[in-house]
């Protein structure tokens, strides 16, 4: 009886025992495939559900004007975002989705694109990025389940359209897309940093903990004075204007360092609504619109003459009448006779030049214009710089020299001819172009950008082309550019312009510009106006130096640099009474 | 039964070593109770600090807007019926050393 009731007992114990081992094995087993078969699996999963990676975008650095006025800031500007629910069906999602969409004035398109991303049970949806702060205050009145907003900065630009082009702007992701914007991203940009952010069981989330601190963006002082900006797309906006114009361009410099002062493109932009053709934005016509130079060429020509010394000043041409070289006519835009060496460029005479051309020779004229920088990027800190077109000497047609010598057969940019008037104004030394003044590394340092000099002439020769060039705005074709009290100089230009159309230049299409500096003593200011297809007048002397005088009559008002007195105009007449008589 | 006859020195030792136990155990407490409050504290001033740099940097940015040069020129000629002067009528201000050449 007692061995029977034992062995019932072991019986059942070793039932047990087997029962739990299986059981036992079973739980290993399960726990062997959760834990090391499909562990990344779950983990990922867990990691998913209960905390969350963001990246910080740091703040891109401010960009100031020369004395510290802000022309781009960004600031903070949340977006609209969308975390579906767990749990919740689709069409109710969908259904929130078309109740905010009239708020937040969604397109069709970004609509349809949200209503497929939800489809696609996407974890997290952007509903519309720097957002409008009131309409993201009366999305989250709504309080609807699984709609936040994710902090972002927005781009700012105070000054609304002021120097747009040369600015630029920003993508969505605050990416620089054009102008020092662009050029200078990655200084702006800062680095990214990484947020773990912890959810509870409803995915909701509870507590931030940075893992790695976001960098900010440097902040960049231009060379650009916001005052002399103001005047010059003031000016250069009311003369394409009034001249009907396609377009122009103007850009001021101090000559000493070649910090860009100025740099305007009209039509312009308001950065803070940028248009959506990259057309209107992207380009800068400054730096990247290539042209014939025209007469303002000749300061080259003539730079050529002295320094190769194939010229002399007291030299004289006969401009009496039309020239022929390889088969064209070349003439003159006002009957001369015979003229010196200087009044040929004072007076901006083709015929005169084109012999000084053929005297100088080609190579020592190539020579030349390589040397003041021409066919190169002047090096300014701007994205997209062309180099221009100089077609090398063994490329040359028999018509080239004399072409060349009247500023046709060579594309230039803007910023080149502003470069080789600096040459003159600076006595022989050319500079590089720069936006960028400082970079502010932090609060107390700043790294200096440094300024470039090259010489390009002698200053001897640079001196007898400043008498020169001081004589074309006093009593030469630039006299609508002087500026009552100040001394000025420079040289005028029209181009006829390059028509595809008719496979050669057009008789009504031109295009006007004038480079100049002042005072002539020691420059302050220089500057290129380019003024393109003006309608009715459009000679440089007449459309693009005008626009010089008013801008230099502002910057001089602007610095407080008062006129200097002009003497009167009164005889000298000897007095033979003695004192005593009078 | 045998009582064993308790040190009043000792007992005075240990109640003194036990107030100091508790003593230094509670001010361990305190002093990181104190130091979690004072490092939330701390983490608040500088979100504050930075909430008002931001705030700052936002009153900058919209004094630069208020005071851009188009919006004040508009506001001149629009609104205050303002003209630019004429040449004659501007007198440029004389500096220190012209007066002091002109002294001479």
């Amino acid at each position: 009886m007692k061995n029977s009731l034992q062995r019932r007992v072991k019986k059942r114990t070793i039932i047990l025992v087997m029962f739990s081992l299986v059981w036992l094995g079973a739980l290993v087993l399960r726990l062997v495939q959760l834990q090391v078969i499909n562990a990344n699996q779950y983990r990922s999963i867990v990691l998913d559900q209960n905390q969350n990676t963001i990246d910080v975008i740091p703040k891109r650095g401010t960009i100031y004007d020369r004395n510290g006025t802000i022309l781009a800031r960004s600031m903070p500007n949340p977006s609209l975002a969308f975390r579906p629910p767990q749990g919740e069906s689709i069409n109710s999602q969908l259904n929130k989705i078309n109740k905010i969409s009239e708020i937040c004035a969604l397109s069709s398109d970004r609509l349809k694109s949200i209503q497929s991303q939800i489809e696609e049970q996407k974890p997290f949806i952007w509903i519309k990025r720097k957002i409008d702060p009131e309409e993201a205050d009366k999305v989250m009145s709504l309080q609807l389940n699984g709609f936040y907003l994710e902090d972002e900065k927005k781009r700012f630009y105070p000054q609304g359209k002021l120097a747009s082009h040369l600015i630029g702007r920003v993508g969505m992701d605050d990416n620089g897309q054009s102008g020092v914007e662009l050029k200078y991203d990655s200084v702006l940009l800062g680095y990214k940093g990484r947020r773990l952010t912890f959810k509870d069981a409803k995915r909701r989330d509870y507590q931030h903990e940075i893992i790695e601190q976001p960098i900010p963006g440097k902040d960049l002082i231009l060379t650009i004075d916001e005052t002399i900006q103001y005047f010059a797309e003031k000016e250069l906006a009311k003369a394409v204007t009034t001249r009907s114009a396609d377009w122009g361009i103007v850009i001021v410099s101090h000559p000493g360092t070649g910090e860009i002062l100025a740099l305007a493109n009209y039509p312009d932009f308001d950065l803070n609504h940028p248009p959506s053709s990259i057309e209107l934005w992207g380009k800068i016509r400054a730096i990247q619109h290539l042209f014939d130079p025209g007469s303002t060429f000749k300061i080259v020509i003539a730079s050529a003459a002295l320094e190769s010394g194939r010229v002399s000043f007291s030299d004289v041409f006969d401009c009496s009448q039309s020239q022929l070289y390889a088969g064209k006519i070349f003439r003159d835009h006002d009957d001369f006779e015979t003229l010196a060496f200087p009044d040929v460029i004072i007076h901006s005479s083709n015929i005169g030049t084109i012999q000084i051309g053929q005297r100088i020779g080609e190579q020592n004229l190539y020579d030349m214009i390589q040397t003041y920088g021409y066919g190169q990027k002047t090096g300014v800190d701007l994205p997209g710089e062309e180099r221009g077109i100089l077609n090398p000497i063994k490329k040359w047609t028999p018509i080239s020299l004399a072409s060349l010598s009247i500023g046709y057969e060579i594309s230039v940019t803007a910023i080149q001819m502003l470069q080789a008037i600096n040459v003159i104004a600076n006595r022989g030394v050319a500079t590089r172009p720069m936006i960028v003044k400082n970079i502010v590394l932090n609060r107390e340092k700043i790294q200096k950008q440094p300024y470039e000099y090259r010489r390009v002439i002698t200053e001897e020769v640079a001196s007898r082309l400043i008498d020169i060039v001081q004589k074309v705005t006093e009593v030469g074709t630039g006299t609508a550019a002087h500026i009552e009290g100040y001394s000025t100089a420079g040289k005028t230009g029209t181009a006829q312009k390059y028509d595809p159309a008719i496979g050669s230049y057009s008789t009504s299409k031109h295009t006007a510009s004038f480079v100049g500096f002042a005072p002539v003593e020691t420059p302050l200011f220089s500057m290129v106006v380019v003024i393109d297809n003006p309608k009715g007048l459009f000679y440089g002397g007449q459309v693009a130096a005008p626009v010089f005088r008013e801008i230099g009559r502002q910057i001089f008002r602007y610095l407080r640099i008062p006129p200097k007195p002009i003497p009167p105009r009164t005889f000298i007449t000897a007095d033979n009474r003695r004192p005593q008589d009078q | 039964m045998i009582t064993k006859k308790v040190n009043k020195k000792n007992l005075v030792l240990s109640i003194f070593a036990g107030f100091f136990v508790i003593f230094f155990l509670t001010f361990y407490i305190w002093h990181q109770a104190e130091s979690v409050r004072i490092g939330y504290k701390t983490k608040d001033l500088e979100e504050e600090i930075e909430r008002l740099r931001g705030d700052i940097e936002q009153l900058e940015t919209h004094k630069a807007s208020l005071l851009s040069l188009d919006r004040v020129e508009q506001m001149a000629r629009q609104e205050l019926r303002m003209v630019l002067p004429s040449e004659k009528q501007i007198i440029f201000e004389k500096s220190n050393e012209d007066l002091r050449q002109q002294n001479r």
